[in-house]
């Protein structure tokens, strides 16, 4: 049987992403000039854009080890399946909450159904559903191959969040980028996107353990003595 | 009307309070899940 493994990265990960977010923080927060028509009120794009690009980014790789989990068979990948998206929807929940504070200053309400917050929600209820849907099937290998198709499925409305704001006339603005963004306020944007992004990599490494544990006891429940697993069998295990 | 927003730091305050409290929780969360499956799989290792 695949041994978890027990390396420290993970940790020396989220400690450089709590150490990049407060940096990146302070930096947004009081060294960051103000916005000439948004006023201090811009400064939640510095949290709130890099929530963003990390929950796509979550996303996508829960995409990918869907994918691997389909033609490879290998349990690590149902493994990081489950903490991706688990990470996914925890920082699109929390894009939707940075973005409804944002939106109440600027637009006057703190709901739209705009294109990108509307197909934001749709994102949010799809990757939440699959979560639940894993957490109500007890057969481990239905549970891996109905949740690596769903999440298959429900990578599709990723990019439409993306290009949203540039297939329709949307309340919310295009794109953040080095073109759309002042140069004053690049450096706590990228601080804090990567700091996000050590973080969650941190975090889902973890997650990963978390499930190759579980499984590991699922398949395998301890027993004084093991029948080795039949030849092909997917082995469990892998973070 | 300026066409200017002026003010806002609570709003500045609440979505960095809540992205801290949502990211901490979160982690305090995936630590705690962590050391109790390690500890569930080494008392499962020692058998009975």
């Amino acid at each position: 049987m695949a041994r978890v493994a027990h390396n420290r990265t993970p940790h020396a990960l989220v400690a450089a992403g709590v150490a990049l977010l407060l940096a990146g923080s302070y930096w947004g927060l009081l060294k960051a000039p103000r916005e000439i028509f948004m006023g201090d009120v811009q400064r939640i794009m510095y949290v709130h854009v890099p929530t963003a690009w990390n929950a796509m980014l979550a996303l996508s790789f829960a995409f990918v080890c869907a994918v691997c989990f389909l033609f490879t068979n290998a349990w690590k990948w149902d493994n990081r399946l489950e903490a991706a998206m688990e990470m996914g929807v925890v920082l699109s929940l929390l894009l939707c909450t940075q973005g409804a504070i944002w939106a109440k200053p600027t637009w006057g309400v703190w709901w739209d159904w705009d294109p990108r917050l509307t197909t934001t929600a749709v994102m949010v209820f799809a990757f939440g559903g699959i979560l639940a849907l894993r957490a109500f099937v007890d057969d481990p290998v239905k549970r891996a191959v109905w949740s690596a198709v769903a999440c298959i499925v429900a990578f599709a409305d990723v990019p439409i969040v993306y290009f949203s704001v540039k297939w329709w006339n949307s309340l919310h603005q295009a794109q953040s980028s080095p073109q759309t963004v002042s140069r004053a306020f690049h450096w706590p944007l990228r601080i804090n996107a990567f700091g996000i992004l050590f973080l969650w990599t941190g975090l889902v490494a973890l997650r990963a353990r978390v499930a190759a544990l579980r499984l590991q006891s699922e398949i395998h429940p301890p027993v004084p003595e093991q029948k080795s697993a039949p030849a092909g069998a997917p082995v469990p295990g892998g973070a | 009307m300026s066409g200017v927003v002026e003010g806002g730091w609570e709003f500045v305050i609440a979505a960095y309070a809540v992205t801290a409290a949502v990211l901490g929780a979160y982690a305090v969360s995936v630590f705690v899940r962590h050391s109790a499956e390690k500890s569930r799989a080494a008392g499962g290792e020692k058998g009975p």
